[in-house]
């Protein structure tokens, strides 16, 4: 074996001639490197990512995007959707408090003038019913983790937001339908009007008195235009997040469409909740009008004057005879019972 | 969302089941017709957990769980397997930290070998091709009707002209019986994969030392301070070993090196990387060994003592100056040298190569210097040296040793008269009437004589299709073959695929034995003459494997065949049964229910294989073993305490003598440091005594505890005569042993006493740097036959066209005299995927890999992408020089050089284009399909062994 | 109390996906969720390197953080598991993992997502019942109930892939950190290369 391992030291002692490459103390694990870049603490050249099975985003080492987007649904979303959805109730309970009911001031007429046909309340009440649904199924995604989790439990709770959340699913797209119809089918009588600004400065006769107002004031005109461009943006993020299975859209862009679906989303809750107010208990004599299609003339003047006088002023027998203006005192049971 | 079982027999539920077996019925129902009812049963929402975990929960409780040990059926690292059984379903895998090779680790497909118990896609009964439809038929019919087939043929053309087409996924008894059915058929027409996988590196490495193995194992890599793999990529092809190769470099410092065209997966993970152009593998070796002599970094002392010839090489390595090197494999002398540095600096080393080697037309030669470099360094017969060799499929070794070769009967004996006499008295069989079953004639002249065809080399599996489809004149035998059996075989591994398709057309019958229908059923087409049998996985039958270091690992049977398969031997049996020889063939083995007994089948190959020492693993001791793999030391591979105290794991050939001999089996070929008696073994005296006047016994070197402390040839009865040995025999002994040699004494007796006076039986010599019996008995460089730089052919041609060749015409000259470089500008290559074994038929049709590899692709350069037009992802074309075709996917990386191209070689059921998953018979479609790359190889064969030229052929590649 | 981690050694990792088809095998995880992955960077150029990635069980787990029905539990051994009772496939989880863990199933209808999935550190489910047939159904298998750890990283060919206890797979990568060290000073040739060895080895009787 000795005869094995001369010619060994003898080689060894030969190679030793070779120039070797000093040492670097400093040299540090290609592990560190490959770990540094996978978290993205330093530019690194990652080269041709692959891997098995191919394809979406199985590729993606490390979803750098996803720590911020926690943040913006943690830190940001929710405290501020809480917030700002918590503040206009607030608002609105006040107002409520302070101003009361707003009646009619010339009292009714009894005249009912003709304010929506039945296809608008058709499309309106569609509208209105996909967007209390997904509304509130959207709070109970955003919120349901602190109520009804901890309410109904996990079980029941988690449960009842899994068919919230497939009830968001399938309604939404419906939504998206119903509120291009709206889109359209109310677009007449809501493009702005100079005396919209009027209406404007006096926050709608909340300040100096009376303010001008068309088929729609100027604030339901802006919620029109808000529902309309904010609703349809809405929509389509929620379309996206709808169909992550169709692989269109990465993590990414899935999660800033969910910033886009959110922040729009609550915007129009809140708005929402001053027309739902406004269109309800606020007023006396709004509500009939999607409820029945009629308003009471007094009230077309007292909050839609230039509309009214539109109305009247052209009103001919051809108009009662096609209903516009409906003649009969007899208050309809449904506009009884509201002013009851 | 409860899952029910849909049962038509409630009642069976409450059946206290215990450790009753099942029917098929109840079987069924537990592991894969449940789930799908249930799916649909359950319909909405099934998709998040689903299958037979929810059937195996619901299986009657109860039933106890077993564990099963066996051994993982993808390649031959032969990775332990812990197999959970619950009432006869293949619930759980557990990982086998016990076990010495894999420390149970495995890798994807290792690792998922449990979906076998699913089994899915499956081929599930009998079924012909009748008038172009599959049709389900009984075994007996089948059986029947192919018996009737091959009898006529024989009638009417001969024994030849059926093709036994075997697999190296048979386990050793399974093997050994396929050879010995070929045998009573009458044929050398018998082979198997090893053909195309690593014949090279058999008949090189064994001409040149004794055995054509690997010499050492993976787990003594652990030993090695420097390893070299040249054509292999483990990490992807025999991923486990990295575990041993991973641990070498942590743990002892091992330098590695790869030398691959490809920056492979396991390049990775190397100190130095060098990609050298595809087929230049000796000119490289040389270049290293030129630096190697020049700086006087070889070992004098181990070249004087132990191997012959060295000086011709030097004279051949010579010639290999670095500016020739660097011209003809373009790799530059400082990356040449600082290989050769690193493997002299850094002994002992090892010698790793795989296909990338083997497959070429001068894969002998390839393979011979890869050993003339370890011969030079010294690194042979020490721990963590050796030249080791990873064979490909999980008993490629075992099937090899056990013959199913067209050039060799069990254990390398030879196609002779004295070989067949050997084994007609191990089977006790009269030796005429073996003859008596093959052809009567002769094919060939061994000078004047009329050489036997039962002497005569068979056709072998590389060029199966040229005896189908060459002019019957131009063949080596009595007619061309007729009828082909593919046992266990993938025909997509295989080159020159459209004229396979021909080839396949053309037979008069072809029967396919598999568990899958593998691509021979949708390849022809065909109308008739085609079935398909269905055999079992060994996952379902049980015996010994013999892992790629020469262990024999015994595996047991984890479940009963499924659907209507039957276990090989089996099948086997009935056949045997049917031709009329059965009687012959299991003259002594027990044969009950149709099933021949796979221990006696040990016991009689134990009785025959001296000359590679299968002969201490006795069933018993092999299922010892398996009983304690945890008192087996992880690196050297030896028992210390326990019952197989001593052992080395598996037995790794040779395993001296009979079983009562308690060899331990031999860890590491050639290592003199150990005693005979204890694993040691010095170089195989094979070649003779002297060559040229000179002599080529070992000087001053042997083994241990020898008595002979020079070299000494084989051992023979007048041999121990001589040295006056021959009184240690015992009478029965002496009486088998009286004018036999060490392979043919049946007793054992030589080896015994040879062992115990310390020396080997086989003798001791030096290695062979020359083999004078070779084409080139000198290892040079010859271009390939479709050569991207014609203008070296002129310096390095290749051989002469042969006339007959293993019964058959073999081209060389005639085509490389045509350039195709500027037709067809890349080079391809082909490899594996760690997903991926083989043709793939089975790995393809196992959901958890299938979805990991869903598509064929090829590797191109951004260079060669951009210049066709191609971007990642697109579909090309890929045309060979031959005619054929495959639209396959661009995966553009600068894993391969530019001019180069890579393709994976386990898809099929893609055919120039056609998806033919409609051909498959139904429900046994692979999930994944795809075109393969065998359709574009090319001809081209090894001048030894012909084996297949699939590591360098030309193409080109066009945007689809 | 034991704090389990996994920790991929890219040093080591080969990607052969062994971790990914264990995975499949131990929890019959459908075709298109895929529990864990290996992703390779620098693919096919010096420096390639590939990591094993699933579920990391963070301590602070954002997955947890943003689930709007409160789903995830940590368990005291570390463990992130999910109520798939609980979970509404909103996908939230999916937007703020850093690994891409979570998994969503096709559910049939309109490709919406199914109930997340995820890898459980082979923990089963938060049922209490640990391997209850309805645990295996919805979770797959609950090896660490039995005593074992993640099949991934106990079948892993090379060892890349650890999984355990976060103090002991530190020893062991430290270990490994060591020895490359070692080896890569022994590699620039600063070390007396025989002195190193006979610390390492005993000499061998000749």
């Amino acid at each position: 074996m000795l005869g094995l391992l001369l010619p060994f030291a003898a080689a060894l002692a030969a190679a030793g001639d070779e120039p070797r490459v000093a040492p670097d103390p400093t040299a540090v694990s290609p592990g560190v490197e490959l770990w540094d870049a996978v978290r993205e603490r330093q530019p690194f050249d990652a080269g041709q990512v692959r891997t098995q099975p191919p394809g979406g985003e199985r590729g993606v080492l490390i979803n750098v995007g996803g720590e911020a987007w926690r943040q913006f649904r943690m830190q940001e979303l929710i405290p501020v959707a809480a917030r700002v959805l918590g503040g206009v109730a607030i608002a609105i309970l006040l107002f409520r408090l302070l101003r009361g009911k707003i009646p009619i001031r010339a009292g009714r007429s009894g005249e009912k003038i003709r304010r929506f046909s039945g296809f608008q309340r058709l499309v309106h009440w569609t509208v209105a019913v996909l967007f209390v649904l997904l509304a509130l199924s959207g709070l109970v995604m955003l919120f349901g983790r602190y109520f009804i989790i901890p309410w109904l439990g996990s079980e029941f709770g988690g449960a009842l937001t899994y068919w919230l959340k497939r009830i968001h699913d399938f309604s939404g797209p419906v939504f998206g339908v119903a509120l291009l119809v709206m889109i359209i089918t109310f677009m007449k009588g809501n493009f702005p009007a100079l005396y919209d600004l009027k209406w404007v400065f006096k926050a709608g006769g909340m300040l100096g008195g009376h303010a001008p107002a068309g088929r729609y004031n100027a604030g339901e005109k802006g919620w029109y235009w808000l529902a309309a461009g904010v609703g349809m943006v809405v929509v389509v993020s929620g379309l996206v997040l709808d169909f992550p299975n169709l692989g269109g859209f990465d993590r990414d862009a899935m999660a800033w469409y969910h910033r886009l679906h959110s922040i729009g989303a609550v915007a129009i809750m809140a708005v929402s909740m001053g027309h739902i107010y406004m269109g309800t208990v606020a007023m006396e004599g709004a509500f009939e009008c999607m409820a029945t299609g009629y308003c009471d003339s007094n009230w077309a003047r007292e909050h839609h004057d230039r509309w009214y006088a539109a109305i009247t002023d052209e009103k001919s027998p051809s108009d009662t005879a096609t209903g516009l203006v409906e003649p009969a005192p007899e208050p309809s049971a449904a506009t009884r019972q509201q002013a009851g | 969302m409860k899952l029910t079982r849909i049962s038509e027999q409630p009642a069976c539920q409450s059946v206290p089941t215990g450790t009753r077996t099942l029917n098929r019925r109840e079987f069924l129902r537990q592991s894969g017709l449940v789930a799908g009812g249930a799916a649909l049963a359950t319909g909405l929402g099934a998709g998040m957990m689903r299958k037979s975990r929810a059937a195996e929960a619901e299986a009657p409780k109860g039933g106890e769980i077993r564990q099963v040990k066996t051994i993982c059926t993808h390649c031959s690292v032969g990775c332990g397997i812990l197999a959970e059984v619950q009432d006869g379903v293949w619930v759980g895998q557990e990982p086998a930290f016990d076990h010495p090779f894999n420390r149970g680790g495995h890798c994807a497909k290792g690792a998922a070998v449990r979906e076998h118990g699913h089994g899915e896609r499956r081929l599930k009964y009998p079924t012909k091709l009748v008038d172009g439809k599959w049709t389900r038929i009984s075994w007996d019919q089948a059986l029947n009707e192919i018996g009737d087939k091959l009898l006529d043929i024989r009638a009417s053309a001969g024994p030849d002209s059926v093709y036994w087409l075997g697999s190296a996924k048979f386990n050793n008894e399974q093997a050994y019986l396929f050879r010995k059915m070929a045998a009573m058929w009458g044929t050398n027409n018998v082979d198997h994969q090893a053909r195309i996988c690593h014949s090279t590196t058999v008949a090189g490495v064994a001409n040149t030392w004794g055995y054509g193995a690997m010499t050492n194992s993976y787990n003594d890599m652990h030993n090695a301070r420097a390893i070299l793999i040249m054509g292999g990529n483990p990490a992807e092809a025999h991923p486990v070993s990295l575990q041993h190769i991973m641990k070498a470099k942590e743990e002892g410092g091992a330098r590695l090196i790869v030398i691959d065209p490809r920056f492979t997966r396991t390049a990775a993970h190397a100190d130095q990387h060098i990609a050298l152009r595809p087929g230049t593998d000796v000119p490289l070796v040389w270049g290293m060994l030129w630096h190697i002599f020049r700086n006087g970094w070889e070992d004098k002392e181990f070249i004087r003592q132990r191997v012959y010839a060295m000086d011709e090489i030097r004279a051949e390595v010579a010639r290999w100056t670095p500016d020739v090197v660097e011209d003809v494999t373009g790799v530059p002398e400082a990356e040449v040298l600082r290989a050769a540095r690193t493997m002299a600096q850094n002994r002992p080393g090892t010698f790793v190569w795989c296909m990338g080697g083997t497959q070429h037309s001068i894969g002998n030669n390839n393979t011979r210097a890869y050993c003339i470099f370890q011969l030079a360094l010294g690194n042979m017969g020490v721990a963590g040296g050796g030249t080791n060799i990873f064979r490909g499929h999980d008993n490629v070794q075992g099937a090899t040793d056990l013959g199913v070769l067209a050039d060799t009967l069990p254990g390398y004996y030879g196609l002779a008269e004295g070989s067949w006499k050997h084994w007609a008295k191990v089977w006790d069989l009269d030796f005429e009437w073996i003859k008596g079953r093959f052809d009567s004639g002769s094919y060939e002249k061994s000078g004047d004589q009329e050489t036997p065809v039962m002497n005569t080399n068979g056709i072998p599996v590389s060029r199966w299709i040229d005896g189908v489809l060459e002019e019957p004149a131009n063949i080596a035998q009595k007619q061309a073959i007729k009828a082909m059996f593919l046992w266990g075989h993938a025909p997509n591994s295989q080159t020159r695929g459209p004229e396979m398709k021909q080839a396949m057309e053309k037979l008069e019958m072809m029967v396919v034995v598999d568990p899958y229908p593998t691509f021979s059923s949708v390849l022809p087409d065909r109308k008739d003459g085609i079935y398909l049998l269905p055999a079992a996985t060994q996952f379902e039958t049980y015996g010994s494997v013999t892992a790629s270091n020469r262990s024999l690992q015994w595996r047991d049977k984890v479940i009963e065949p499924m659907f209507e398969s039957r276990p090989d031997h089996v099948i086997m049996y009935q056949l045997a049964k049917k031709l009329g020889f059965e009687q012959e063939m299991f003259k002594h083995i027990k044969v009950e229910n149709e099933e021949p007994l796979i221990e006696d089948l040990t016991r009689e190959f134990n009785r025959g294989m001296w000359t590679v020492g299968y002969t201490g693993q006795s069933p018993e001791r092999l299922k010892q073993h398996q009983q304690n793999w945890g008192t087996f030391d992880f690196t050297s591979l030896k028992a210390d305490g326990g019952p197989c105290d001593g052992d080395f794991y598996g037995l790794p050939w040779p395993c001296w003598g009979t079983a009562d001999m308690k060899h331990p089996g031999s860890p590491n070929l050639y290592d003199t440091s150990k005693p005979v008696a204890e694993g040691g073994l010095p170089f195989r005296a094979r070649y003779g005594v002297e060559h040229n006047g000179t002599n080529i016994l070992a000087e001053g070197s042997s083994n241990v505890g020898a008595e002979l402390t020079d070299g000494y040839p084989e051992f023979t009865a007048d041999m121990l005569k001589q040295l006056g040995w021959w009184d240690d025999l015992t009478a029965e002994e002496k009486q088998a042993a009286e004018g036999k040699n060490w392979k043919t004494d049946v007793s054992g007796g030589i080896q015994r006493v040879a062992i115990r006076h310390g020396c080997a039986p086989y003798g001791n010599a030096k290695a062979r740097a020359i083999v004078w019996t070779f084409p080139d008995p000198v290892p040079i460089h010859r271009e390939p036959l479709y050569t991207s730089r014609h203008d070296l052919v002129a310096r390095y041609p290749t051989y002469e066209d042969r006339k007959s060749f293993w019964r058959l015409p073999t081209r060389y000259q005639s085509i490389q005299a045509k350039d195709y470089s500027g037709e067809f500008p890349i080079i391809l290559t082909s490899g594996r995927l760690v997903e991926y074994e083989g043709g793939g038929d089975e790995s393809r049709s196992n959901p958890w890999l299938a979805e990991l590899q869903p598509d064929m692709f090829v590797e191109l350069n951004p260079r060669d992408a951009n210049n066709a037009g191609v971007e990642d992802g697109n579909m090309v074309w890929i045309e060979g020089p031959e005619g054929g075709r495959i639209k396959v996917k661009a995966l553009v990386t600068r894993r391969v050089a530019p001019g180069v191209a890579f393709t994976p070689f386990h898809f099929a059921g893609v055919f120039e284009g056609q998806d033919l998953r409609a051909k498959y018979p139904q429900g046994s479609d692979p999930y994944v399909l795809g075109e393969a790359c065998n359709t574009v190889f090319t001809y081209g064969y090894d001048s030894v062994t012909q084996m297949q030229e699939t590591k360098c052929t030309l193409c080109r590649i066009a945007k689809a | 109390m034991a704090r389990m981690k996994f920790y991929c050694d890219a040093e080591r990792c080969i990607e052969c996906n062994a971790c990914v088809t264990a995975c499949k095998n131990e929890n019959e995880v459908p075709m298109g969720v895929n529990r864990r992955r290996v992703v390779t960077i620098r693919d096919g150029e010096p420096g390639e390197r590939s990591l094993s990635v699933a579920c990391m069980h963070c301590s602070d787990a954002p997955c947890q953080a943003v689930c709007p029905v409160d789903c995830f539990i940590t368990t005291p051994d570390g463990v992130v598991l999910h109520n798939k009772d609980t979970c509404i496939g909103c996908g939230y989880c999916f937007y703020a993992c850093p690994f891409g863990a979570p998994q969503f199933p096709l559910d049939g209808q309109f490709s919406t997502r199914g109930k997340m999935d995820k890898c459980t550190f082979c923990n089963g489910g938060p049922e209490t019942a640990d391997n209850s047939p309805d645990e295996i159904r919805k979770y797959g298998r609950n090896r660490l109930a039995e005593g074992k750890l993640p099949l991934c990283a106990e079948m892993c060919s090379t060892k890349a892939l650890l999984a355990g206890d976060a103090g002991v797979i530190a020893d062991i990568y430290r270990k490994r950190v060591v020895n490359r060290g070692a080896n890569a000073y022994l590699a620039s040739g600063s070390l007396q290369k025989g002195a190193f060895e006979a610390l390492q080895t005993p000499p061998q009787p000749e």
